[in-house]
């Protein structure tokens, strides 16, 4: 059996390390808003937007971080303006636009010409295929992405606590709120070929949860976050390479068990 | 000078008036309390002042018209209920902290003058023994005080209290009053306060304002509370409750 220096050697391991300890911050630092809004469900939609995004890219010759990502804003802006301009409940918006996204997916997939194995590719996520421009795109959002998060963080929180008290005090709550969505959908955009269309929800959800299992302040929460989201993001892809899975569920599947261990502590109050 | 004027105010959702042609004005450093039934729309009235409601007729703080929110008056608010979820990681040094400005500041580590200014605004309300418990794990009484220092955090000019004190104790409650009472007085803020307490409208606010829809009277407690009024607004029991009040101070 190699060893794990022999591994380390290879430079598509290398790559593929980089891109989970990326994401592995990233994903879940996110995941914090995702879980303290409870937007999981508007999480998973944006991820599938971006999958319809790619099916279009691929019918209309666009690249495919450029389509999924226009599509995933589009359709996180679409969900933020319909739940404010009608009565109905967000999770009902959401899941009207969960349910236009994936069928406009699917219907595009059809009307492609023969077997795309690169769609195919998105849904489940190939970390091991991870080349360098994907590196410096996941690398230049993740420094977007900290920089608008840790210096708009206030009044983020503070429209995450109550937004009518939020709004009495001078924030912008709609700006803020579509900033949020906004960088949600880039994260969950940059993330897709590391763990695919269906478990990037699960980075940006399973650590976040799992340090909010165990936190006693907001401090806690994000470095705990992004604490779990790094190891299993190490030891994901390491246990996947030793045991030869597929690496995207093996990061999810760690994740999950650091969930279950943190829900053996009850939280510090 | 004038803290707020309201003008003609209405909210009107499907074609049904919540609050009509309310119009009142209320004196820099005043505590004036809003009382009325319920459903009488109190909270519309004071949501519909903040702008967190759609409304018509016109408003002003301090003389210049308050539209959308541009203003840049100070206010401090204190809702009714404050939804969120009891698991929510969150101290109350960081609640409070959330507020101090600047607004584009690093959030997990604060200078010593931020925690000094938390402090002393923990200690104003009498909770600076709760500086790192969980926001989750405060009593209703509690949770209410840290709200306040949360909202006079930027020295806001006027304060909104909506039933503040519901669902906290009696000795709770005047702990809270007496609070409310020294920050108008040390502070000169101007409070705006709903209560179904007509007690705690006698003992701290210096006008009246009764509505059921529509404004019903206004003034001081004593002169503008009439019989008649408190009957017509609450029925004949509390009429007789208020006239025992009355007997007893």
């Amino acid at each position: 059996m190699n060893t794990i220096s022999e591994f380390i050697s290879y430079p598509f391991i290398q790559r593929a390390l980089l891109a989970s300890i990326m994401v592995g911050i990233l994903c879940p630092f996110v995941g914090g808003f995702v879980v303290l809004r409870k937007m999981s469900f508007f999480s998973n939609a944006i991820s599938h937007s971006a999958f319809a995004g790619i099916a279009l890219g691929a019918l209309l010759g666009i690249d495919f971080s450029v389509s999924s990502l226009a599509l995933a804003v589009l359709i996180a802006f679409f969900i933020a303006y319909i739940s404010e301009k009608t009565t109905l409940s967000p999770d009902t918006v959401i899941g009207i636009a969960f349910s236009a996204v994936i069928a406009s997916g699917m219907l595009v997939m059809g009307m492609l010409k023969g077997y795309r194995t690169d769609l195919f590719a998105f849904l489940f996520g190939d970390i091991l295929a991870v080349s360098r421009t994907d590196l410096l795109l996941i690398f230049i959002t993740g420094v977007l992405t900290f920089a608008i998060i840790l210096s708009f963080f206030k009044p983020l929180m503070q429209i995450t606590f109550n937004r009518d008290i939020a709004r009495v005090e001078g924030i912008n709550v709609r700006f803020f709120e579509y900033l949020l969505f906004l960088v949600i959908a880039l994260v969950v955009t940059v993330s897709l070929k590391i763990v695919g269309i269906i478990l990037v929800t699960s980075l940006l959800i399973v650590p976040a949860a799992a340090a909010k299992n165990i936190a006693s302040s907001m401090g806690r929460l994000f470095s705990l976050s992004c604490i779990f989201g790094i190891t299993s993001g190490i030891v994901g892809l390491m246990g996947s390479v030793y045991l030869n899975t597929a690496s995207g569920p093996t990061i999810v599947l760690v994740s999950i068990g650091i969930f279950f261990l943190t829900m053996l502590k009850p939280a510090y109050r | 000078m004038n803290a707020l004027s309201v003008e003609n105010l209405c909210v009107k959702v499907n074609s049904r008036h919540l609050v009509e042609n309310i119009t009142f004005s209320v004196e820099e450093g005043r505590i004036i309390a809003i009382i009325g039934p319920n459903g009488a729309g109190k909270t519309t009235l004071v949501k519909a002042i903040l702008g967190l409601v759609p409304s018509t007729g016109s408003i002003s703080m301090f003389g210049i018209p308050f539209i959308n929110k541009n203003s840049h008056i100070r206010i401090g608010y204190v809702p009714q209920r404050i939804e969120f979820d009891r698991t929510f990681p969150l101290t109350v040094s960081e609640l409070v902290g959330f507020t101090v400005p600047p607004m584009l500041s690093f959030p997990f580590f604060k200078s010593r003058q931020e925690k000094e200014y938390i402090e002393s605004l923990l200690e104003t309300v009498g909770v600076q023994d709760l500086a790192d418990r969980s926001i989750g794990t405060l009593s209703g009484g509690e949770l209410q005080r840290v709200i306040i220092a949360k909202a006079i955090v930027n020295n806001p000019k006027i304060l909104f209290l909506d039933e503040p004190a519901s669902g906290v104790d009696i000795e709770g409650q005047e702990r809270f009053y007496d609070l409310i009472s020294r920050l108008n007085k040390e502070k000169g803020l101007t409070i705006i306060l709903i209560s179904h307490d007509l007690n705690v409208v006698y003992r701290f606010a210096d006008n009246v304002l009764c509505m059921n829809r529509k404004l019903i009277c206004s003034g001081k407690p004593e002169e503008a509370l009439t019989d008649e009024v408190i009957k017509s607004v609450y029925g004949e029991m509390m009429g007789a409750y208020i006239h025992s009040c009355h007997e007893h101070d």
